[in-house]
């Protein structure tokens, strides 16, 4: 009987160390795969049941925050948060949204341990409070929620973005982009509904989930001729008195297509003349006196080619078109990118950042859009430093910049429409980007980038208006994206000391 | 009494009065930290709570150091280690139900003291072993009783009596232990000059093979019968399961014949086809447990969220009140073990795992020292019970064997289950004590009811001496 019992033990040993080797298998061997299994949601769910910071703008609206679900009003909720962004869709480029199945986006994604409190500063003063378990952080935008419903009315609805900058920090003051979404929906903890509007959103082909301000990137058109003069100023190939032959054609090398004016005009005289009012054939000239090493050096340090450097996700590059090796081989494409055609490619928060660099005396800082991160208890994680990223011109050329810009606005392309509130002095460029060659179905984006009081300059601004239809192809940069500009300076400037 | 005189008596009274105290520290250390993950608060009436559980544990040691003191010293502290963690864990999960099991933790205690109280020798219980039978077939078939059981979770095992609803299962498996070691200790052994040596009757050869004669059928056939009733009219896997490896092992045992063993799990073979074949509900625990995952939305969910569960816990678990056991459908129940692996990791299920491990080893060696046939038995029928049962419901959860719903002994919510568990408990103990006594560890002091009777017999004899 005894021998029995004894077998009788070692079967039990057995089938518990089955039992030990299959835990072994779900909590150690194959943890990873089932944690991070699709329809594994007790992340999520965990995220869900605790509160979450607030993303604030810099003049105190709450754009995201959480409310606990009332079990009373909706007993069969899910979980008990719901993530809020209470001004709907003007903020929704920068905050992305935070679901249930989708993931989060944005600051929702990239600030996520601040806002949750897991950052090793909230962790360390959450030790104080034990009894605190809610740590949860806030994150205060740059953005100011005044500016971005200016921005918003000022584009009526049209596709394109607005940026407005403080040129001396980088930090942006507004940032809209048309089309956008309204985060709310994707953050329903419907699921079902949820996903209807994301599958509705990712088939749109405006990609309103895109922020066309930063991570769409269009061609620049007669804005980019500030760079072109820049780096000819700069390299001395340019200057007060240069002077360019009136003309409406102009053949460069290597090629036998003339490249002529914007509306074919005759154009021509001294800089300032050929920079007010856009001639294209002076400056297709400069890029080819430049040469093509020069060029792309000189664009390169606008920060072209490269990241922006901005503490949002998904930024687009902005590009030239080629490198110097590409241009060698056909000057006439250097000559037709010189102006801003054919292959350049800009986002409007770079344009902003351009506009800014000259403003700044020719230094280009960091763009960002979080000022500060503060914990439950009000104090400051981080406060974010200003940093200069590049200096593209002397602070000499960035004078005269200003004035040749000024000129713009005084008697030049932007006249129309850029006269700023009590006399306020702006500079500005305008842009009209031709993106085909046909003039049946002639599409262009229009472009104005600028800043004021062109004395000591405080706001910056780029508005990009895309071409998608005949009453924007029609129009011009200034007439069209300068009325957009001005709002956006003149509602500015009172509030920017 | 205690007495003096008997050292290693002592000597388990005193390992057994630490171990249960470092269970109820664990278990009141455990109570603190899932309130403080999970509320940030210390809990509400923490020194009542201490209390309680410092006082049932003491009542509990005490019961054993009067009424057993010679028993074995670490299966109380493993059953207290094992109910504290499940505590824990229902009342992390929910206060009401929290309340509950606190009031049949106290009816559970009081019924161990019973237990204890009323079976003063183990071979108490062989004479009735009738009247167990009865019993336990009562209780068993009590749920089919129309206006009395009534099926909750797809089982009809339950029997609603006015306030109170339970399980008879859990206590017929102790009646229906009782009376096979009763049976097969006086049939089926053959007592010669000492007992603890026997032989099974003269036996029908084919070849090798020893078969069991005719009548041996008998109690095989109905133990199979048992388990087919339990499985067909109750649907209750898990306890049809249990009951026939109950009745399989401890023939085995007393017969020592393999042939029983083969011939049972060719019944149980035969049965399990049948029963896939013919009733739906097998059929789908079995594509359950085959392939979850592509039944997720539906039948499915339940077992995969338990895995999610454990995956959760990982290594060192997410901590007592911090993980999400909830997730899991009848966490406090059936998948009570998911929840200790998700907030107690790894570590937490083994250690859980090892307490089984022990309380096994613990009542199987109080099956090895027993010198009766019918002592033997009953120890390893009943230890056969909670590591069997423990087995079924922790394989079912981590995919082991098949899901079945029952509860894991001494952790799991369940009045009938816990109330169950520390019976069989008292009954380990007192199998344990009397082994003891017979051994001359202790010395075989009077039962309480003996003295009393002493005590009459003396009042009588003064009486008459004064007359």
């Amino acid at each position: 009987m005894n021998i029995r019992i004894r077998h009788l033990a070692m079967a039990f040993i057995v089938l518990y160390a089955v039992l030990f080797l299959q835990v072994n298998r779900w909590q150690f061997l194959q943890r990873d795969s089932l944690v991070e299994d699709a329809r594994n949601n007790r992340v999520t769910v965990r995220q869900f049941n605790s509160p979450r910071g607030r993303i604030v703008t810099s003049d105190g609206d709450v754009v995201a925050r959480t409310v606990k679900i009332d079990p009373k009003t909706r007993p069969n909720a899910r979980f008990q948060y719901q993530r809020e962004y209470p001004e709907g869709d003007l903020f929704a480029n920068i905050t992305g949204y935070y679901t249930v199945a989708f993931g989060a986006t944005q600051l929702e994604r990239t600030e996520n341990d601040v806002l949750t409190g897991k950052t090793g500063q909230q962790q360390v003063q959450g030790v104080d409070d034990l009894f605190t378990r809610d740590l949860t952080g806030t994150v205060e935008l740059t953005v100011r929620s005044d500016l971005q419903k200016v921005a918003k009315q000022a584009l009526k609805g049209r596709v394109g973005s607005a940026v407005v900058m403080d040129p001396r920090t980088g930090a942006v003051l507004a940032m809209y982009s048309n089309p956008t979404f309204d985060p709310n929906q994707v953050a329903s903890h419907d699921t079902g509904a949820a996903n209807d509007v994301l599958m509705a959103l990712q088939a749109d082909k405006e990609k309103p989930l895109l922020a066309n301000a930063y991570q769409e990137r269009y061609m620049p058109g007669s804005t980019f001729k500030v760079l072109t003069t820049s780096i000819g100023l700069e390299t001395g190939t340019l200057n007060n008195l240069s002077n360019f032959p009136v003309t409406n054609k102009w053949v460069p090398p290597n090629t036998d297509n003339p490249i002529q004016n914007y509306r074919k005009k005759t154009c021509g005289g001294d800089l300032a003349e050929v920079f007010l009012r856009s001639c294209n054939i002076p400056f297709a000239q400069t890029a080819v006196a430049l040469g093509p090493d020069t060029m792309v050096n000189g664009v390169k340090g606008f920060g072209l080619e490269e990241a922006v450097p901005i503490d949002l996700p998904g930024a687009a590059t902005s590009t030239f078109g080629g490198d110097a090796d590409y241009f060698k081989n056909s000057l006439a494409l250097l000559a037709i990118h010189g102006f801003g055609q054919g292959g350049v490619q800009l986002t409007p928060l770079h344009m902003a950042m351009i506009a800014s660099s000259v403003a700044n005396g020719g230094v280009m800082m960091k763009p960002y859009v979080v000022q500060r991160r503060v914990a439950h208890d009000n104090t400051v994680i981080s406060d974010t430093q200003p940093q200069p990223w590049k200096t593209p011109m002397t602070a000499a050329t960035a004078r005269t910049m200003t004035t040749l810009m000024e000129g713009v606005v005084r008697e030049g392309t932007a006249a129309c429409c850029m006269q700023l509130k009590n006399g306020v002095r702006a500079a500005a460029k305008t842009g009209t980007a031709q993106l085909f060659d046909d003039p049946r179905k002639q599409r262009s984006h229009a472009w104005i980038m600028g800043f004021a009081p062109a004395e000591q300059p405080r706001v910056a601004v780029a508005v990009m208006l895309k071409g998608v239809n005949e009453e924007i192809s029609a129009g011009t940069g200034g007439k069209l994206a300068g009325p957009v500009a001005k709002r956006l300076l003149d509602a500015a400037l009172p509030l920017i000391p | 009494m205690p007495h003096a005189s008997s050292p290693i008596a002592s000597a388990r009274r005193r390992s057994e009065l630490l171990l249960v105290l470092l269970a109820g520290a664990i278990t009141v250390a455990a109570y603190v930290l899932a309130s403080l993950g999970k509320n940030a608060s210390i809990p509400a009436g923490l020194g009542p709570f201490l209390g309680f559980v410092v006082a049932l544990l003491v009542v509990a040691h005490v019961a054993v150091r009067f009424l057993a003191r010679g028993a074995d010293s670490l299966l109380l502290p493993l059953a207290a280690l094992l109910h504290g963690i499940g505590f824990v864990m229902i009342s992390r999960l929910s206060d009401r139900l929290a309340r509950l099991q606190a009031t049949w933790t106290l009816v559970a205690i009081a019924a161990f003291v019973v237990t204890l109280l009323v079976v003063e020798r183990v071979g108490d219980l062989r004479r009735y072993r009738y009247t167990t039978l009865a019993v336990g077939v009562g209780l068993l078939l009590l749920p089919l009783v129309p206006s009395l059981g009534f099926t909750s979770g797809g089982a009809r095992i339950w029997v609603n009596l006015g306030p109170i609803n339970f399980q008879p299962g859990e206590f017929a498996k102790i009646s229906l232990a009782v009376f096979f070691a009763a049976y097969l200790a006086e049939y089926f052994t053959t007592k010669t000059k000492e007992e603890g040596t026997l032989i099974g009757a003269e036996p029908w050869r084919i070849g090798k093979l020893v078969l069991p004669e005719a009548q041996h059928f008998v109690p095989v056939m109905l133990a199979w019968g048992a388990s087919v009733v339990v499985m067909v009219f109750e649907k209750d896997l898990g306890s049809s399961l249990l009951f026939f490896t109950l009745f399989l092992v401890l023939l085995w045992i007393a017969t020592e014949r393999t042939s029983y063993l083969l011939m049972g799990f060719g019944l149980f073979a035969v049965g399990a086809v049948v029963a896939y074949n013919a009733f739906s509900h097998v059929q789908t625990r079995v594509s359950i447990w085959l392939d979850p995952w592509s039944q997720y939305e539906s039948r499915g969910y339940q077992p995969i969220q338990a895995l999610f569960s454990l995956a959760e816990g990982g290594l060192t678990g997410t901590g007592l009140g911090l993980g999400d056991p909830a997730a899991v459908p009848a966490a406090h129940n059936d998948f009570i073990f998911a929840a200790i692996g998700e907030e107690l990791g790894l570590l937490g299920s083994v250690a859980v795992l090892s307490a089984y491990v022990l309380l096994i080893g613990g009542g199987l060696r109080t099956a090895l020292r027993a010198d009766r046939a019918f002592d033997k038995l009953l120890a390893t029928g009943l230890t056969t019970i909670i590591g069997v049962q423990a087995f079924i419901i922790i394989g079912g959860v981590v995919r082991v064997v098949p899901l079945t719903g029952v509860t894991l002994p001494f952790v799991s919510y369940g009045g009938s289950s816990l109330v169950a568990n520390y019976v069989l408990l008292a009954l380990l103990l007192r199998i344990s004590d009397t082994t003891s006594r017979r051994l001359h560890e202790t010395t075989d002091t009077a039962s309480v009811s003996e003295r009393i009777e002493a005590w009459r017999a003396r009042r009588i004899a003064t009486k008459a001496a004064a007359k």
